[in-house]
């Protein structure tokens, strides 16, 4: 149930991109993590914004692309000209929109931890920036990788929702339209819910509307489970918004 | 087991638009086309044969597979030209033609056979293509896979004159190697070159089925005689045949002659003094040019009413 044809074309279609922003994270992340001057700065600025800001262009921009965008042009009508089933396009896709976010992770992941290792920061610096006291100890490899899990399965969510938008509607003005709306006000609550957390106290509520609140590195860093249960919606998201795209895709009518 | 077959299929997208009860057969070797103002439908039943519409009631079927159940087995055998020529983005045209060698799992030889024929070079990176080039992959496209069957959408639309020649030449080829063919086109000449039969499709409604060879050989002629004088002019209707139009200040008859009033007519018209005597070739362009103007009016302009003589 993957095309490797299909695959293939919507890696050439959006490779750059991703290449362009994971280079990005990666080195925003490496320049956080390295430099004295922002270390204090790597939870609140990086993990807190970044780490949602540049999955979700990428997202807005691709997943306008696998489906919306090629029916409202009608080269979709090429890839369904050939015995291929509607379903099996669909799975590509999500294969694509998966993997991609997946190994964007795991890209950050591990030259966080290569950096991490080399000189280990310490939590109570890392923790003064973010608004939480009382953290001693290092950063270990293992909340590294949970911080990233968890930032990754709010991605994948965001990812999922963008993927039903494009699969459910014709015109990517429409797809577009619905996608940037929920992943902007999503991105800019999170940043505005951040300085909720550094004391603007009426600014806090603003994390309501973000899906970005079931990524949660402050549980991770204070040793608690929140983190845990925020991920486990967040997945659940990403899976019934990949679900319904994909079956509407499958039933809807196609102008093409 | 029909090759093609519509069976009442009825979609009705609102304001009119959509196809009403459509119903038609391709047999197997036969090149059927499609003809209709734009608008009318042929591209809306096309994408029923294509299966990316859902029927509102009725069915069509290829191969006696369901198109809209079965499409991916349907699409085996079947290679379609897309009356819109935007390709995949992010691909060159020798990248669109791997994805869909690739989908397709079809053989490299034909793909150079036709890229020769058409004089193509895909090579070039899709946004400096023209719409004729983009044409030509589609075409490369839709018979890379040898296909039985071949849904064409306004398939020359975009080429160059000589290309179109090609083109027909190479469906003619394709029907003599016994592929079936549904031709949708505005274009007289192509439709004429290869169609067997002929379906008229109007405001959604298919309103007449012709063999071509009864169009091409119409039973009827038309001659345009314009007499030296007056006293001709004014003898001649007294012969009986049927005048269609009379153009007094000219002295100008136009007339219908039946294929077997041919030799009444050739001896009758010698004791009369002529300047012209002209036959109009009847040309399928005539026999569905009236098809053509629409009886539809938009608010208060009513289009094609304008008198042609």
């Amino acid at each position: 149930m993957f095309s490797f044809p299909l695959f293939k074309q919507t890696v050439k279609a959006n490779g750059l991109i991703w290449v362009v922003l994971t280079a990005v994270t990666a080195i925003l992340l490496v320049q956080f993590a390295v430099l004295e001057m922002t270390q204090n700065l790597l939870f609140l600025i990086f993990y807190g914004v970044m780490a949602m800001l540049l999955p979700a262009v990428f997202i807005l921009i691709s997943s306008n692309k696998l489906f919306a965008s090629q029916v409202d042009r009608g080269s979709m009508a090429y890839v369904l000209s050939t015995p291929i089933r509607r379903s099996k396009v669909a799975l590509t896709q999500m294969a694509f929109s998966v993997l991609t976010i997946a190994l964007m992770f795991v890209i950050t992941t591990i030259a966080h931890i290569a950096v991490n290792a080399n000189d280990p920061l310490s939590l109570e610096l890392a923790g003064s920036g973010a608004g939480i006291t009382g953290l001693t100890g290092d950063l270990t490899t293992e909340m590294i990788v949970k911080v990233n899990l968890s930032a990754m399965v709010v991605c994948l969510a965001m990812s999922g929702v963008c993927y039903m938008f494009s699969a459910i509607f014709n015109q990517s003005k429409y797809s577009l339209g619905f996608s940037g709306t929920f992943v902007g006000v999503s991105v800019l609550a999170n940043m505005l819910a951040m300085f909720g957390s550094l004391g603007v106290e009426a600014l806090e509520n603003f994390k309501y509307v973000s899906i970005c609140t079931l990524y949660d590195y402050q549980s991770i860093l204070t040793g608690g489970d929140d983190w845990i249960i925020k991920g486990a919606v967040a997945l659940a998201i990403a899976v019934v918004t990949y679900v319904v795209g994909s079956v509407w895709f499958c039933k809807k009518d196609l102008p093409l | 087991m029909e090759e093609i077959e519509v069976k009442s299929l009825t979609k009705d997208y609102g304001h009119g638009r959509g196809i009403y009860d459509v119903s038609f057969t391709v047999h197997k070797g036969e090149v059927f086309g499609f003809l209709g103002p734009n608008g009318a439908g042929k591209s809306t039943t096309m994408r029923h044969l294509m299966g990316f519409s859902k029927p509102q009631s009725g069915e069509a079927f290829i191969h006696g597979l369901s198109c809209w159940k079965d499409h991916a087995r349907v699409m085996r055998e079947v290679g379609y030209i897309p009356g819109e020529v935007a390709l995949p983005e992010g691909l060159n045209g020798a990248g669109f033609l791997q994805m869909m060698q690739g989908l397709r799992k079809s053989p490299s030889s034909r793909i150079t056979e036709l890229l020769d024929l058409f004089e193509m070079d895909p090579s070039g990176s899709m946004k400096r293509m023209s719409i004729g080039e983009k044409r030509k992959l589609a075409i490369v496209a839709a018979f890379m896979g040898d296909p039985d069957t071949l849904l064409l959408d306004e398939p020359t639309s975009g080429l160059d004159p000589v290309m179109q020649e090609v083109f027909i030449d190479f469906v003619k080829g394709e029907k003599e190697k016994g592929k079936t063919v549904l031709l949708s086109s505005h274009i007289f000449s192509e439709v004429e070159a290869l169609c067997d039969r002929i379906a008229i499709i109007k405001e959604g409604k298919i309103i007449s089925t012709v063999n071509a060879d009864d169009v091409k050989h119409f039973k009827r002629k038309t001659f345009d005689i314009t007499f030296a004088d007056e006293d001709s002019y004014r003898r001649f209707p007294a012969e009986g045949f049927e005048i269609r139009q009379a153009f007094p200040e000219e002295r100008k008859v136009s007339v219908a002659v039946d294929d077997s009033q041919s030799d009444a007519f050739i001896k009758r018209i010698v004791n009369y003094t002529v300047k012209s005597f002209v036959e109009n070739p009847q040309t399928l362009e005539d026999y569905f040019m009236h098809f053509y103007k629409s009886d539809r009016s938009f608010g208060d302009i009513a289009h094609g009413k304008r008198k042609r003589h």
